[in-house]
């Protein structure tokens, strides 16, 4: 499968990354002057923690081996495909109950900050041949690669 | 990525013939342990008995009492599940007896099945206590399975006042649902306060208003002394330990379950609170396996998913423990408002610090000592917060984390493994 990896040394919290994302899926377009940051419906999938050293770090849904937040999914909401690899999110099945957002264990998980209604779940651009927050990355602290 | 499946030969009996797995039960450990063991053995056969009749989630029962989802649309399990994963499932059937030395379950439509690796997840069913004439009246009801809920909510049109007897997360639910048909609703907690198991007095009481704002009447700490029938046994009032009588037509009881267990004969299973399991999911007898609410553990679904296809593997003959059986965690999300609740509610003692942090909508609570938490309530933004689920339930010591304690994130762990994944470095 394709994962998106992160060199976290090469991370320096420009949050094109998270700006990527969002532009990716702004419903009002995706182009950059289609982004409203104004707009809190069109909330990043990602985002950048930083330590106690500040030192930044990339948070991205790594579509684990074995997803914790699908084990904790009680509308089946939360799917891995075996061939793709990819853990995908149905948000019209979905019933709000967050516990997905309670046991990621790397906090990359949660509700959307208008109506709390959905959960704000990567799904690796849907396809796109590089995902946006590694095509917007500029210095190679994520990159697309391929693991077994 | 496919997983990757070992060489040797699985799930194969003797004189290359294939395993007969059967699974009693169909929600959440049945299905899930049905998955697993068809990823893990693409040739054995595996039947599915339940007395369900459709495939759903008892969590979102109040989905149906509130007419918000169809019966086809309570399914957890994805489309096409029987066929993809080739399941043979005989539905809407009991298991009466299970003869565990000679190895088949027997039906009560009288046939019986024979297998070589048995799962028993048969759930649990709604503990009815023993108020006076609470079992023998019309119009009472448990919360459980969704011919409850559709009775209920077809009941519910009929009557002018629904008490809900438990206010735990499934007596909740029950309102929530009940919200929107039209009856006058009253609630019914032993406890002086709702959720008394998840939240503590401050989380709670923003739930009791907000439901007081929806019309329901609430009463904590009081218990239910006698139900008042009528001539018909139907229910009409119910009379509280402190002199008070609500006037009602039906009452959903939810107070708690037992584990589904009477088919087992004596001195076979072991049977404690439910069925005894170790951490791969075995019980004392060979061969034969149980997950979920029947082993009277924590009935939360995760801890059902995971009993359940740890069962799998080891059914297929792979060798899993169970390592994560940590159960005191919970989501809500009621009326809007979300909370997560972690381990401890309140401190046990003047030893442990507590931490609060409230702004806006916004409550959030951890209790700690010497660097490990023991328990958190984060109410209203809960972005992030299974940081926190991992953080104590392996007891993380984050004294060395120079940090608001509200603001430690993965970022504090970080660490990344071969295959890319993120991993804790403690």
């Amino acid at each position: 499968m394709n994962r998106i990896k992160v060199n976290r040394d090469l991370c320096m919290a420009c949050l094109n990354c998270v700006l990527g994302c969002m532009i990716e899926h702004n419903e009002k377009g995706k182009g950059i002057y289609d982004l409203d940051l104004e707009d809190i419906s069109n909330e990043g999938r990602n985002h950048i923690g930083l330590d106690k050293n500040k030192c930044p770090t990339p948070i991205i849904c790594r579509h684990c081996e074995e997803p914790e937040c699908m084990y904790t999914c009680m509308s089946g909401a939360m799917t891995k495909d075996r061939d793709t690899g990819m853990v995908a999110y149905d948000e019209k099945k979905c019933s709000s109950c967050f516990m997905c957002v309670m046991a990621c264990p790397y906090g990359v998980l949660k509700a959307d900050a208008v109506d709390r209604k959905v959960v704000l779940k990567c799904n690796m651009c849907n396809g796109r041949e590089i995902p946006r927050c590694v095509e917007n990355c500029p210095t190679g602290c994520l990159e697309l690669g391929e693991e077994e | 990525m496919c997983r990757k499946l070992p060489n040797r030969m699985l799930g194969v009996r003797g004189g290359g013939v294939n395993m007969r797995y059967l699974i009693l039960g169909a929600s959440a450990a049945g299905i899930n342990c049905a998955k697993t063991i068809r990823e893990l053995d693409s040739h054995g056969e595996i039947t599915m008995v339940s007395e369900d009749k459709y495939i759903y989630s008892r969590c979102m029962l109040h989905h149906i009492i509130g007419e918000m989802r169809t019966i086809e649309e309570m399914s957890f399990a994805e489309d096409k599940f029987l066929e993809n994963y080739k399941v043979n499932w005989i539905r809407d059937t009991r298991v009466e007896k299970l003869k565990s030395h000679d190895k088949k379950v027997i039906l009560d439509n009288g046939e019986s099945i024979g297998y070589d690796k048995l799962l028993i997840a048969t759930g649990a069913s709604s503990f009815i206590p023993p108020v006076k004439n609470l079992r023998e009246g019309k119009g009472v009801y448990g919360l459980r399975n969704i011919e409850d809920a559709l009775r209920i909510r077809e009941d519910a049109k009929k009557v002018s006042s629904i008490v809900v007897l438990g206010a735990g997360l499934v007596g909740i639910d029950g309102i929530v649902g009940l919200l929107e048909q039209d009856a006058n609703l009253f609630l019914v907690e032993m406890f002086h306060r709702i959720l008394p198991m998840q939240l503590d007095e401050v989380s709670a009481l923003r739930y009791e208003s907000l439901f007081e704002r929806e019309g329901v009447t609430i009463y904590t700490g009081v218990r239910a002394e006698e139900v008042i029938l009528s001539k018909d046994n139907r229910v009409t009032g119910i009379k509280l330990g402190n002199g008070k009588v609500i006037d009602c037509g039906m009452i959903v009881v939810a107070t708690g379950v037992r584990p589904n267990v009477d088919f087992i004969e004596d001195n076979t299973i072991r049977v404690n609170k439910g069925i005894v399991i170790n951490s791969r999911s075995e019980t004392n007898i060979s061969d034969v396996y149980a997950a979920g609410d029947v082993t009277g553990e924590s009935p939360i679904w995760p801890l059902a998913v995971k009993q359940g296809i740890t069962a799998a593997y080891n059914m297929v003959g792979i060798k899993k423990e169970l390592e994560d059986s940590f159960s005191l965690r919970n989501s809500m999300n009621f009326l809007g408002l979300v909370t997560v609740s972690l381990g401890l509610i309140e401190a046990p003692d003047e030893s442990y610090s507590i931490s609060v942090e409230t702004y806006g909508d916004n409550y959030k609570k951890i209790i700690h000592r010497d660097g490990i938490i023991y328990g958190a309530i984060i109410q209203g933004d809960i972005s992030y917060c299974g940081v926190l689920t991992y953080l104590i339930k392996n007891k993380i010591n984050i004294s060395n984390i120079d940090k608001d304690i509200f603001d430690i994130d993965y970022s504090d762990f970080f660490s990344i493994k071969e295959n890319g994944e993120y991993e804790y470095v403690v």
